[in-house]
């Protein structure tokens, strides 16, 4: 078939020149910078510093590297769902002013148009995100960079499958909506509300420890997880090696999200990806089953 | 079998409104048809049933053979729809809005470039082909709609009102236009209006009111039934009028009076050679015609 890729063209194309729905999913990480340069950036350098025994000295690059990748970690880990939504919005959008009326008067099946809206978005949702990650790694590399190369792949990866994660969720989602109220509405509730949920603002373990059992049944936050573990494994890493021992280093994953714990017990890693993994894969069959009931 | 378009017993409601109630009609290949009816008749609703844009309470639709309930994409790409609201991507560019859609039909490449290039000149839009939809005056976009539901040469070309607020120059190019298609292809058209001008050069004529057809015909029909003839009367007073007993209006210069058709023109004529001497029969137009099946006040008592 070749009318998909036109239509992912088309949904790509309308989602950068719509200034409504492109610029809206910079606002979280937006807030987020904003944040952080007024008062984030110090309490999280306060939180790191109040963990250490004060017999410690630490070079000052490494807790800027730190909190470096922790800023980035949060924006990276937001802007993939919210840009996500952002994108898809566009299914909603041609609801609303009845361009989807254009595009279904032709032959092309509903799931085809389906189709090109998960693809589309996944595409923007990537390549802001991948651009958002570069940005970010020269930012890192410029304040204290100890990163390894299997650390940013695999950063690489957790972009790519919270990306994944943020379409899925958002396709879900916008199929029950139908008008530019729901938009906005959903968009500042995703935009708002997303940052808070996935430790984005506030670490989770900041949180009341009744908030924390909650926010360890959403899948999102293990995506979180999995990209701070990503981005400061390598500060840490030598941070350890400075001498701080191994049980505060654990303290301070603790702290920064780092170490995840579903009731009590620790979220290893790769029982996070699979939590992602398999929650991508239920939200897009349960889509796929929506679509196919409308026909 | 020369109906393209055969509906039966159509309805759809609303909640409380009945849309469209127990609605049938023929539209035979190759004609212009004109489906005339006041705001809110229920033109647009029978249309976006016929392109599968609404579902139907009720009825049968078959589309040059086909059942719309059974054959819905064939269906589809044998209609161009020009909506009554334009329904392109105002964001984007003629070219890109023209090539998602012509994608939408398998429409790609060489073969994209080759159609478009013809219905640029045609409905004479190449300097507008990199310029945002959303941008385009009126006309404009009226031309990119049309050119988008010709992309695929379809067989039946639906028209919701596509000549609203156009110049006159803007219009007598689209009807050219699609006046030299449907010569050259035998396409049908569809066409709702507000125009009666338009509307009298159909072939076949359905007006519907509430949903429901309240006259149809070709023109002259129509005219014959629901209008009678006027004749224009010059170089008389009013008392010379008077006298002949025939409804009349003053008008400017001349007496205009109203009589219920040709033969009882030719019959007051003969009658008063005397004071006919300078006049002319006018039949009554597709508007007093429209205003007499729609209106409150029939004319000539003919109701079906
Ligand atoms: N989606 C809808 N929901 C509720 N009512 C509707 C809807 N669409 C149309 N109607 C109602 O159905 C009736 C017929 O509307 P329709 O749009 O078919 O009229 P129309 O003949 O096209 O009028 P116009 O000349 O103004 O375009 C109107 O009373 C309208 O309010
Ligand atoms: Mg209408």
């Amino acid at each position: 078939m070749n009318t998909l890729p036109y239509l992912i063209k088309r949904n790509v194309k309308l989602y950068f020149k719509d200034k409504g729905m492109f610029f809206s999913s910079l606002i979280t990480p937006a807030i987020l910078l904003v944040l952080y340069i007024t008062f984030l950036g110090k309490t999280y350098k306060e939180t790191f510093t109040s963990n250490l025994p004060d017999a410690f000295t630490i070079d000052e690059s490494l807790i800027n590297g730190l909190v470096a990748s922790q800023l980035i970690s949060s924006i990276l880990a937001v802007s993939c769902v919210t840009v996500a939504f952002c994108s898809n919005f566009l299914m909603v959008q041609d609801k609303a002013n009845g361009t989807v009326k254009d595009l279904r008067i032709s032959p092309v099946k509903p799931s085809l148009l389906s189709i090109g809206y998960y693809i589309s978005t996944l595409a923007s949702t990537l390549l802001i995100c991948l651009a958002a990650t570069v940005i970010c790694l020269i930012y890192v590399a410029a304040v204290g960079w100890y990163m390894t190369v299997t650390d940013v792949l695999l950063l690489l990866f957790d972009v790519f499958l919270l990306a994944l994660f943020g379409t899925a969720l958002s396709s879900l989602i916008n199929f029950f909506l139908s008008t530019q109220g729901q938009i906005s509405a959903v968009g500042t509730i995703i935009s708002a509300g997303y940052g808070f949920l996935c430790g984005a603002y506030m670490p989770i373990s900041s949180f009341s420890s009744g908030l924390q059992k909650v926010l360890s049944f959403f899948p999102g936050t293990y995506g979180t997880s999995l990209i701070r573990n990503h981005s400061m494994q390598g500060v840490l890493n030598e941070i350890n090696n400075s001498g701080v021992p191994a049980e505060i280093i654990e303290k301070i994953k603790d702290s920064l999200d780092c170490n995840l714990y579903f009731f009590k017990n620790q979220v290893d890693i790769p029982v996070m990806y699979t939590i992602l993994g398999v929650t991508v894969a239920a939200l897009l069959v349960i889509y796929i089953l929506l679509n196919l009931k409308k026909t | 079998m020369n109906s393209i378009i055969q509906i039966d017993n159509l309805s759809k409601s609303f909640g409380e409104v009945k849309a469209v109630q127990n609605l049938s009609f023929r539209v035979k290949k190759g004609e212009l048809f004109a489906f005339l009816g006041i705001n809110g008749a229920g033109k647009s609703t029978t249309i976006n049933i016929m392109c599968g844009q609404l579902s139907k309470d009720s009825g049968n639709i078959q589309i040059d053979g086909h059942n719309l309930d059974e054959n819905i994409s064939l269906i589809k790409s044998e209609l161009g729809v020009v909506f009554q609201s334009s329904a392109l991507d105002s964001a984007l560019s003629v070219y890109d809005n023209l090539q998602s859609r012509a994608a939408l039909y398998g429409i790609v490449g060489a073969e994209f470039k080759e159609r478009l290039s013809e219905l640029a000149d045609l409905l004479d839009f190449n300097g507008l082909l990199k310029r945002p939809v959303g941008k385009l005056s009126g006309g404009q976009r009226r031309r990119i709609d049309i050119a988008r539901a010709l992309f695929h040469k379809p067989k039946i070309l639906i028209l919701d009102e596509p000549t609203t607020g156009l110049d006159p120059q803007t219009r007598k190019t689209i009807w050219s236009v699609i006046a030299a298609l449907r010569k050259s292809e035998n396409m049908t058209v569809f066409l709702t209006t507000h125009y009666m001008e338009e509307a009298a050069e159909a072939d076949w004529v359905v007006i519907i009111d509430s949903g429901k057809i309240s006259a149809e015909g070709t023109p002259l029909e129509l005219k014959n039934t629901y209008t009678g003839d006027y004749i224009t009367l010059y170089g008389t007073d009013e008392d010379t009028v008077r006298k002949l007993g025939t409804q009349y209006e003053k008008i400017k210069d001349a007496y205009r009076l109203f009589v219920p058709n040709t033969e009882a023109a030719t019959k007051l004529i003969v009658k008063h050679p005397e004071i006919f001497r300078d006049y002319e029969i006018t039949k009554g137009k597709m508007d007093d015609v429209f205003l007499a099946v729609t209106g409150k006040t029939l004319l000539g008592g003919a109701e079906k």
